[in-house]
């Protein structure tokens, strides 16, 4: 039986290495691997070797994905509530975008210029309107988690991203693979295509 | 006291209290520029609405005054089906739209040349998402068919500070007192969403500022062939150069030329394809820099051949841009030097010396600049081809748009492309997290992957061919044609010369 599990935490996130597949879908590294070893075997995923080498799906496996996910969805009941917390998380998303750019650019006399970091006030509001805006995102992960549980790791991966970042690693918010804005943006690719939606 | 303003060359241009865009509006009228009949529900009127819940007493009375005196000359007696002629009284013009906010609904337009009666789209509003299923739908009646001789009015939000794409915007609202009051409510209500409070939060707007709410006839640039919409700048925002600059939509609205949608042309086909409205655009851009003292930036749409100016906003050019106007306007005698030196901040002048493309090269697109620096490489148009092309030197990745399938196409790329988003699209949020230029938007441009190449209006380029992106202007040209620094700029040696006299 296919691993959907990791199959469709890779699907999620595209093409990345093992440590972050195993990080996401919650297993120790090894484990992991055997798992894309399976998937591997099956044809559903496939592995690139080089300096940008990594772990990502086969036509096969994307397609492989979206009918079990399609398959997990409807046997849970669950398409009308992850449908309707879509529609909320979709409210949330330019916001979330808004403050990714105002997290790099920072519009000064009126013209948008690199955010150079050295103005800590400014930063720290971007933080906080990051904080804000995952108290409403928290309600929607919620949401989903009812209608499907495995929605639910995302709240860890969001919390623990903004939690470093409210350490002071401020980078954790836009600009690292396991950065919030990172982890949104695959929780977007995962409400797509759980509903079968194209981009 | 009245809250409301009639868009007149007698009205006081107060940003404080008609806005912005509607402190411009005015601004332009007094310079005898065509805009749009209309009027302005003052900041003050907002502030209360959001204070109490509630519009402010007699508001009501006072809008349907407005909008029965703004529709009253509308009504024409002639059959519109009966006499297809344009219509060329001002009270009967239309004001299009240059909405910036990143609307969600498809692409509404109707094609060049449809009839004006099979009206564009059921719904064109374009309220921002956060309050698309709150609000009421002021323009439900514009149904195909619809009477076309009930006035439509455009309802938009105009706060004294910049705070782009952040409030709401209704077009072709019907020009009468339930939906017009319904959609000025809805502008007011969206100064309090959740995004609009986040953008005030970061850049330190304060909160009580209120938005007014301009009101204007619409008129239609997707009416016909002999109709459209642009932006336009006085000077070149790329160089400072003394050209006028900006991008045409032949047969669209407004709101199309700023989405990203649709490939937009050269500002100077206007010259060729209407050229009484391409002179009166240099007329009225002429006005508005001398009034201003400044390059300036309008939104405008002609309808049938004639102009209509919709927004005006004076400077908002970056780096080398802005210093070499400064210069120049001190040499025409526009401003003196002391105040040339005062423009450019000393972020300007670290922007100017921003590496932007050698000028020359042939381009073929342009985008919005999302993610600063010169790039140049071979192009890839998948990301799976970008990692394996990346191992034999630098690769542009050209997308229709990014998703998580092209993260380590993103990675392995030297600069990104993508033909469809804006600014704050994924793209552009992990180019920069990258420190990668970034291109988006550039709809000139259509990805083939099954064909291996790009097809652009000047002929299609297989992977391989190197192009050379500008993340600060937008611009794709061919081949490697370098870059410069600002370092050997003879403008911003002059400016600091001045600088250091003026010290």
């Amino acid at each position: 039986m296919t691993d959907l599990l990791v199959l469709h935490t890779l699907r999620c996130m595209g093409f990345t290495d093992l440590e972050r597949i195993a990080e996401a879908a919650g297993l120790d590294t090894s484990d992991a691997e055997s798992r894309l070893i399976d998937l591997a075997v099956e044809g559903l995923v496939t592995r690139t070797p080089g300096a940008f080498g990594g772990w990502g799906l086969t036509d096969a496996g994307k397609a492989a994905d979206a009918r079990l996910v399609a398959t997990e969805l409807d046997d849970a009941g669950a398409r009308d509530a992850v449908g309707v917390a879509f529609e909320a998380f979709l409210l949330l998303n330019p916001e979330l975008l808004d403050l990714c750019t105002a997290w790099h650019m920072r519009p000064v006399d009126g013209v948008s210029e690199l955010n150079d970091h050295s103005d800590a006030a400014y930063d720290g509001r971007v933080l906080a309107r990051f904080v804000d805006l995952d108290q409403r995102a928290a309600a929607v992960c919620a949401a989903l988690t009812v209608a499907l549980p495995r929605f639910g790791r995302y709240r860890g991966r969001l919390t623990g991203a903004l939690d470093l970042a409210k350490s002071g690693k401020l980078e954790h918010l836009a600009d690292t693979t396991t950065s919030y804005h990172n982890v949104w943006f695959q929780l977007h690719e995962d409400l797509l295509v759980t509903l079968g939606i194209p981009r | 006291m009245t809250h409301i303003h009639l868009l007149d060359p007698r009205t006081s241009a107060d940003p404080d209290l008609l806005g912005g865009k509607g402190a411009g509006l005015v601004t332009m009228m007094r310079l005898g520029l065509p805009v749009p009949a209309g009027f302005v529900v003052s900041t003050v009127a907002c502030r209360e609405f959001l204070h109490t819940g509630r519009m402010p007493p007699g508001l009501e009375a006072a809008l349907a005054d407005a909008v029965r005196d703004l529709t009253a000359t509308v009504a024409p007696t002639h059959d519109e089906q009966a006499s297809p002629a344009p219509m060329h009284d001002p009270n009967t013009a239309t004001a299009p739209e240059h909405n910036r906010q990143a609307t969600r609904t498809p692409n509404t337009a109707t094609p060049p040349g449809h009839d004006r009666n099979a009206a564009p789209a059921p719904n064109t509003a374009t309220a921002p998402e956060h309050d698309r299923q709150a609000t009421p739908t002021p323009n439900a009646a514009t149904a195909p068919g619809h009477d076309r001789r009930v006035a439509r009015v455009s309802v938009r939000s105009g706060a004294s500070v910049s705070m782009p794409g952040m409030m709401s915007t209704f077009l072709n609202v019907v020009g009468e007192i339930g939906p017009v009051r319904d959609a000025v409510e809805a502008v007011f209500a969206s100064w309090h969403s959740p995004r609009a409070t986040s953008y005030r939060e970061v850049h330190g707007i304060p909160h009580d500022l209120g938005t007014a709410v301009v009101v204007q006839l619409m008129v239609f640039g997707d009416l016909d062939l002999g109709s459209g919409s642009g932006v336009a700048f006085s000077r070149d925002p790329r160089s400072g150069d003394r050209t006028p600059y900006g991008d045409v939509l032949f047969g669209h609205r407004g709101d199309d030329v700023v989405s990203g949608r649709v490939a937009t042309r050269p500002l100077g086909e206007l010259a060729e394809r209407e050229p009484e409205v391409w002179a009166a655009l240099l007329d009225g851009l002429g006005r508005v820099e001398r009034h201003h003292r400044d390059v300036c930036h309008v939104e405008f749409t002609f309808e049938a051949g004639r102009l209509w100016f919709l927004q005006v906003r004076p400077g908002g050019l970056a780096g080398r841009a802005a210093v070499r106007v400064a210069v120049d306007l001190a040499d025409e005698g526009v401003i003196d030097r002391a105040t040339a030196v005062r423009r450019v901040s000393d972020r300007q002048l670290r922007a100017a010396r921003t590496p932007r493309i050698r000028a020359g090269a042939e381009e073929l697109a342009r985008g919005i600049g999302a993610s600063p620096g010169v790039a140049s490489g071979r192009i890839a148009v998948t990301a799976d081809r970008a990692a394996r092309m990346a191992a034999a030197g630098p690769v542009i990745l050209v997308r229709p748009h990014t998703s998580p399938l092209d993260m380590h196409g993103l990675a392995a790329a030297a600069g990104i492309v993508t033909t469809i988003g804006g600014p704050t699209s994924h793209a552009a949020v992990v180019a920069r997290s990258m420190g990668r230029p970034a291109v988006v938007g550039a709809a000139a441009l259509t990805v083939d992957p099954d064909a291996g190449c790009v097809h652009t209006p000047a002929g299609s380029f297989p992977e391989g061919t190197v192009i050379t992106i500008d993340g600060t202007g937008g611009e794709v040209v061919a081949g490697d044609p370098g870059s410069v620094t600002g370092d050997a700029d003879p403008h911003l040696d002059r400016l600091l010369s001045w600088a250091r006299a003026y010290g």
